[in-house]
C-alpha cells in the first residue's frame, strides 16, 4: 500500500477549489433544510398550536360521570318500594380484544361467568355495534369488582363500569304505577321534556312509563363527574376535578302496601289474567292501590335492558298481544254498562224525571221501532232504589226516554266524563261518551276512513250522510241511558266517579303523589318538601235525598237481595254497583269471547274511607267475577284498620 | 503523547460544546419520559463514553485511522453478517441488533462511518479528473456491501443513510457536473413514476408514506403515530408545556419516544424556542464541519468530514422531518439526542474524526 501522505501532498489546487464550491453547495443545503424544518416547526407550533393543544387535551382527558342516585319512592307510612344502589357491570372493549378464547378463559377462571353462557355473549355480540363495549357480569360482586381494578394494567381491556341499579323490590308490585326507567332515547333528545337544551345527555337514566316519568323532575338528580388523565390506553393516571353528583329527591307515593299486597294477590285470581283493580281514599283522591294485569317486572327494563336476555324479554313484552305494558287503569277504555246507571239516576233525581217518592217506572224489554230491546231482569214496577240494586236494565231505559237527550247529555258533561281525570301519570286516556256529538264524529271518522281508503275526497254529501245517520234514535238514548251506548271509560274515571257518589258529589282527582322530599334539584334550586296540589276535584250537584238514595241503592246492591252481593263484608256497610261491559260483537275472538266484569264500590255507606274499581277482562258477570275480588280486599282492609285478627281460615275460604 | 499547548488551542471546543449540547437536551428529555427507569443515567454514561472515545480518536492521525480503513470495514461487514446470524435479535421488526448479553449494539451505527472511511480512503487515491466510470463501479462496490446487508435487515432508513455517504463523496471527488445533474434528474423522473403508484401499494412501507402525503388513502394504523406526533409538536405551542410536563410522550401516545420518537417529545415540551434551538445546534455543528472540510488541505480529510457532515444532515433531516410529518415514519435515531449507545459513540466517532482532521490541517 502506498502512503497517503505523500499522495495527500500533491493535491491540485485546482481540484481543492472545485471542492470548496461544492462544500458550498452543501452548506446551502444544510441551510435550505433548516429552513424548511423550521418553517413547518412555525406552522405548526406557532400558528395552529392552539388547535393542537385541544387534541391533546381530548387525547388525554376524559370526562367520567359519576352517576346521581335516583330518589326513593316509598308508600305512604314510608315503606321503601323502589331504591337504587350502586352497582357494576363489567364490560369488556371489543377493541381490545386480543383472542376471543383466552377473554373467555380470563373471565370464567377469574371472574366465574360461565362458559356455554360467555360462549354465546360473544357470539351474540358479533352482531351488536363494534363501538359498543360487552358487559360481561352483571351487578358484579365487590370482589369481581376488586378483581379488576388489580388487574387494569394486565386487562385494560376489562373495566368494572357503575351501573345505575334501580330496584323494584316486589318486582311486579304496582308495577304500572311505578312505571320503570331507562335510557334516554336520542328522539326524546330532540324534543320534549327530556331535550339537550334541558339538561339531559345521552346515558341518561329517566322516567320512561308511571310515576318514574311523571316525577321525573323530584326522583332524578343530576350526574357529577371525574375529569381525569388518561393515557394511550384510556387508564386512568390522575384525576383533575371533581364535581359532585346531586342525588334525586325520594317521593312518598299515596300507595298502601298492605292494600297494594292484597290487591296483588285478588288480581292475581283473575281467570282470565286481564283486568285492573284500583283503590282510593274518596275523601283526597289519595290512591291507595293500583294494579293492572297482565303485569311485567320493571326490574328488566333497569337492570338487563343491555343483555341478550333481558332484551328478548323486553321485546316479549311488547309484543304480547295481552299487553302487559299498558296501564288497564289508565289507558283501558271499556263500556261502562250498568255502573253507568248512577249517573242516569242523579241525572233524573236531579231533573225532576223521577221524584224520591215517586220514582216506579216499567221494567223488562222494550219495542222501539223496528228494535226489541231486551232486558234480562222483569221486576215489575221497580222503584229507583230496587232498580239500582237490581240493575233493572228495561227501568232505565224508560228513565232514559222519560229524560230525553239535552237533559242526559248535560249530566254527562258534569260528570266529566270523557275527560282525563287529570291523575298524575302519563298516557291516560280520555274515553268516549254517549251523546250525540260523539255519535256524529264515530260516524264521521268511520266515513271518512272508508273514502280514504277508496281515494275519494270528502264532500259536503257526505257531511249531509253523517248528520243523516248520526241521528240520535230512541234506541240509542235506551243504550246510552243504562250505560252501552257509544261510550268507553277508563277504571279511573270509574274510580273518581264511585269516589264522588261516596262523597254527595265531591269529585277528587285520584293521585299518586303524597309529598316529594325537600331538596335541590338538577339546576341547583333548593325546594321544600312538595306535597300535591288538588286542583281539578269538582262538585256533581246532589242534594241529601239524592245522595241518600244513591247509597242506599249501591248498598241493597250488596246487602240486600242485589246483583253485588259477592261483595259483602260482615260489619262494613260496602256499597257497590256490578257492571258488565258488553264485548263488541267484532272484538269477539277466542279468549276474548266474554264480557267485561266491572266491580265499582265504597265503604263504609256513612262515612266513606275507601272506594275501590275492579275490572276483569272477558269473564261475564261483574257480581261473579270481580265482587269476590273486592270483598277480599276490603276484608283485609277492614281487618286491620279495626284491628281485628287475621282471617286465617277463612282467608283460605276467600280464596276459593 | 499529544496534548500540548498547540493541542488544546487548535482542539474545536466549541463543535464539542455542541455536541454536549445536544446529547444533554437528550438526556433531559429521555428523563422527562423515562419509558424505562435508569435510561437517562445510561445514555449520560453513553455520552461520558463517546466523549473519551471521541479524545481518543484525535490522538491518531486521521491518515493513519484511514489507511487501515479496510479492516474496520471488513470488521464491520462481519458485524453486519453477525447480525443475520444467531447473535441477531429482531426488534420493532427490524434485526439490526447484535446481543452481545450485558448490552446490544447496532452495527449499522458503525457500519457507516467504517463505509465513509473506507470509500475515503478509495476516493482520496483516486486521481483521475473528471471520476470516470471505473472509479465509480469500485466505489459502488465497495458502498453495496453493506447497503446490502443492511436492507437484508429491514432496516430501510439506515440503508437509505448510506446514499447519502455515497453521494457526497462521489460528488466532492470531482463528479462532472453534467453527471450530478444526470443522477439528480434519475432520481427525480423516478421520484415522478414510482410515487404515485404508491397510492395503489399496500403494505406497511407504502401505508406509512401514504400516511404523510395522502393521509385520507392510508390507514387509520398507520396514521395514528403521525397524527400524535404531529399533536404532540403542535401543541407545545411556542415555549413549550415545561419539562415533565409533556402529555403526548409520557401517556403512551407517541411510541418510541425515547429513541426515534425523542424530537416530537422535546418538542412538546420545550416548545418552538427548544426545538428551534435544537435545529439551530444542529445546523452549527454541520456548517462548522463543513468549515473543517474547507480549511483541509489534502483530499482525505475533506472526504471524510465531508462525508460525516453528510451523514449527520441526513439524519437529522430524516429523524426530525419524520417528527414533523414531512417524511414518512423510519426508524432512524436523532444523533446525540436519541436514546442508545452504538448511536451515540459512533457520532462521537465521527466527531472525534472531523476534530482529528482541524487539528492537524496545517501538519503537511
Amino acid at each position: 500500500m502506498k502512503p497517503i501522505k505523500k499522495e495527500a501532498n500533491l493535491e491540485p489546487i485546482d481540484d481543492l477549489r472545485q471542492a470548496g464550491l461544492r462544500l458550498e453547495i452543501m452548506r446551502f443545503l444544510a441551510l435550505a433544510v433548516f429552513l424548511v424544518l423550521a418553517g413547518r416547526l412555525w406552522y405548526l407550533q406557532v400558528m395552529n398550536s392552539g388547535v393542537y393543544a385541544e387534541q391533546a387535551d381530548q387525547n388525554r382527558i376524559r370526562i367520567l360521570p359519576i352517576p346521581a342516585r335516583r330518589g326513593t319512592i316509598l308508600d305512604r307510612h314510608g315503606r321503601e318500594i323502589v331504591t337504587s344502589r350502586a352497582a357494576y357491570n363489567l364490560v369488556i372493549n371489543r377493541k381490545d380484544i386480543k383472542s376471543y378464547a383466552e377473554a373467555t378463559d380470563l373471565l370464567v377462571d377469574n371472574l366465574g361467568i360461565e362458559r356455554p353462557w360467555i360462549e354465546k355473549r360473544f357470539k351474540d355480540a358479533q352482531f351488536e355495534a363494534k363501538w359498543e363495549s360487552i358487559v360481561v357480569k352483571e351487578m358484579a360482586t365487590d370482589a369481581d369488582v376488586a378483581w379488576v381494578m388489580a388487574h387494569q394494567f394486565e386487562h385494560p381491556e376489562l373495566r368494572a363500569e357503575e351501573a345505575p341499579q334501580r330496584l323494584y323490590r316486589y318486582s311486579q308490585f304496582a308495577a304500572h304505577a311505578l312505571g320503570y326507567v331507562g335510557e334516554v332515547s336520542p328522539e326524546e333528545l330532540k324534543k320534549g321534556q327530556f331535550t339537550k337544551e334541558n339538561g339531559y345527555k345521552l346515558g341518561d337514566i329517566i322516567g320512561k312509563f308511571g310515576i318514574e316519568r311523571y316525577y321525573n323532575d323530584i326522583l332524578m338528580g343530576k350526574d357529577g363527574a371525574r375529569r381525569v388523565i388518561v393515557d394511550s390506553k384510556g387508564r386512568i393516571q390522575s384525576e383533575i376535578e371533581r364535581i359532585d353528583p346531586i342525588p334525586g329527591r325520594d317521593l312518598y307515593t299515596t300507595l298502601d302496601l298492605d292494600i297494594q299486597n292484597a290487591a296483588e294477590a285478588q288480581a292475581e285470581l283473575m281467570p282470565s289474567g286481564r283486568g285492573a283493580i284500583v283503590v282510593m281514599d274518596p275523601n283526597n283522591g289519595e290512591i291507595l292501590a293500583m294494579v293492572s294485569r297482565p303485569a311485567f317486572d320493571p326490574n328488566i327494563f333497569s337492570q338487563r335492558a343491555k343483555t341478550p336476555e333481558g332484551k328478548s324479554e323486553i321485546r316479549e313484552l311488547q309484543d304480547d298481544p295481552d299487553k302487559p305494558l299498558y296501564n288497564r287503569v289508565i289507558q283501558g277504555l271499556y263500556p261502562p254498562g250498568s255502573t253507568w246507571k248512577l249517573m242516569t239516576t242523579v241525572a233524573a233525581l236531579n231533573e225532576g224525571v223521577i221524584t224520591p217518592t215517586n220514582s216506579r217506572i216499567q221494567d223488562g224489554g222494550i219495542q222501539l221501532g223496528n228494535r226489541f230491546m231486551r232486558s234480562i231482569s222483569n221486576y215489575g214496577q221497580p222503584d229507583i232504589i230496587t232498580a239500582i240494586a237490581r240493575s233493572a236494565d228495561g227501568y232505565f231505559y224508560r228513565l232514559g226516554l222519560k229524560m230525553g237527550v239535552e237533559r242526559f247529555e248535560k249530566w254527562v258533561h258534569l260528570f266529566h266524563f270523557g275527560q282525563r281525570t287529570g291523575v298524575d301519570l302519563p298516557n291516560e286516556q280520555s274515553g268516549l261518551l254517549p251523546t250525540r256529538a260523539a255519535k256524529e264524529m264515530l260516524i264521521r271518522n268511520q266515513l271518512k276512513r272508508e273514502r280514504e281508503k277508496k281515494g275519494l275526497e270528502w264532500r259536503d254529501k257526505d257531511e249531509e250522510q253523517v248528520r243523516q245517520l248520526a241521528k240520535w234514535s230512541d234506541y240509542d238514548m235506551a243504550a246510552s241511558a243504562f250505560g252501552q251506548g257509544t261510550n268507553a271509560l277508563t277504571p279511573i274515571q270509574l274510580l273518581r266517579y264511585v269516589g264522588g257518589l261516596a262523597m254527595g258529589g265531591q269529585m277528587s282527582v285520584p293521585h299518586l303523589l303524597l309529598r316529594g322530599a325537600s331538596g335541590i334539584d338538577r339546576e341547583g334550586v333548593s325546594h321544600e318538601e312538595i306535597r300535591y296540589e288538588n286542583k281539578g276535584g269538582f262538585v256533581v250537584p246532589m242534594g241529601p235525598e239524592i245522595q241518600a238514595i244513591v247509597k242506599r241503592g249501591m248498598w241493597e246492591a250488596v246487602n240486600g237481595a242485589g246483583t253485588a252481593g259477592g261483595g259483602r263484608v260482615e260489619g262494613f256497610d260496602v256499597c257497590a254497583k256490578t257492571g258488565t261491559a258488553q264485548v263488541a260483537a267484532t272484538e269477539r275472538a277466542g279468549s276474548k269471547n266474554k264480557d267485561h266484569a266491572w266491580f265499582m264500590s265504597f265503604a263504609p255507606r256513612d262515612k266513606p274511607e275507601i272506594c275501590l274499581v275492579v275490572i276483569t277482562e272477558n269473564v261475564g258477570f261483574g257480581g261473579t267475577y270481580s265482587a269476590p275480588r273486592a270483598r277480599a280486599i276490603y276484608e283485609d282492609y277492614y281487618r286491620r284498620t279495626r284491628n281485628l285478627a287475621p282471617p286465617e281460615a277463612e282467608g283460605e275460604a276467600t280464596k276459593k | 503523547m499529544f496534548i500540548s499547548r498547540r493541542y488544546l488551542a487548535d482542539f474545536d471546543w466549541v463543535l464539542l460544546a455542541l455536541a454536549l449540547a445536544a446529547g444533554l437536551f437528550g438526556v433531559v428529555e429521555i428523563s422527562s419520559v423515562e419509558p424505562f427507569p435508569g435510561h437517562w443515567q445510561k445514555q449520560l454514561i453513553n455520552i461520558g463514553v463517546g466523549v473519551l472515545l471521541l479524545f481518543f480518536v484525535t490522538f491518531v492521525d486521521y491518515r493513519t485511522i484511514v489507511h487501515f480503513a479496510p479492516f474496520f470495514y471488513g470488521a464491520g461487514i462481519v458485524l453486519l453478517l453477525l447480525v443475520l446470524g444467531p447473535l441477531g435479535k429482531v426488534k420493532h421488526g427490524n434485526r439490526s441488533w447484535l446481543d452481545l448479553g450485558y448490552f446490544g449494539l447496532q452495527p449499522s451505527e458503525f457500519a457507516k462511518i467504517f463505509t465513509l472511511l473506507m470509500l475515503t480512503y478509495f476516493l482520496a487515491q483516486v486521481r483521475k479528473r473528471p471520476l470516470d466510470l471505473r472509479t465509480l463501479v469500485i466505489a459502488g462496490i465497495i458502498w453495496i456491501v453493506p447497503v446490502v446487508l443492511v436492507f437484508l435487515q429491514n432496516d430501510t432508513g439506515s440503508m437509505l443513510s448510506f446514499f447519502s455517504i455515497l453521494a457526497t463523496l462521489i460528488f466532492l471527488s470531482g463528479l462532472r457536473w453534467s453527471w450530478v445533474a444526470g443522477g439528480l434528474a434519475v432520481v427525480m423522473i423516478v421520484a415522478l413514476v414510482a410515487v404515485p403508484r404508491l397510492k395503489e401499494k399496500k403494505g406497511y412501507k407504502a401505508e406509512r408514506i401514504k400516511a404523510v402525503y395522502w393521509p385520507e388513502l392510508a390507514d387509520k394504523r398507520y396514521r395514528y403515530q403521525n397524527e400524535q406526533s404531529e399533536i404532540a409538536v403542535g401543541s407545545g405551542g411556542i415555549i413549550g408545556k415545561g419539562i415533565h410536563s409533556g402529555t403526548q410522550g409520557s401517556l403512551g401516545f407517541l411510541p418510541e419516544v425515547h429513541t426515534d420518537f425523542i424530537f416530537a417529545v422535546a418538542s412538546e415540551e420545550t416548545g418552538f424556542v427548544g426545538s428551534l434551538s435544537a435545529l439551530t445546534i444542529y445546523l452549527l455543528m454541520i456548517t462548522r464541519l463543513l468549515q473543517i472540510a474547507r480549511q483541509t488541505r489534502d483530499r482525505t480529510g475533506l472526504l471524510l468530514v465531508a462525508g460525516f457532515a453528510a451523514l449527520l444532515l441526513y439524519h437529522v433531516t430524516v429523524s426530525v422531518g419524520m417528527v414533523l410529518r414531512l417524511l414518512p415514519i423510519m426508524g432512524i435515531p436523532l444523533p446525540l439526542m436519541s436514546y442508545g449507545g452504538t448511536s451515540v459513540l459512533a457520532t462521537f466517532f465521527g466527531l472525534g474524526l472531523a476534530l482529528n482532521v482541524r487539528l492537524r490541517r496545517f501538519v503537511n
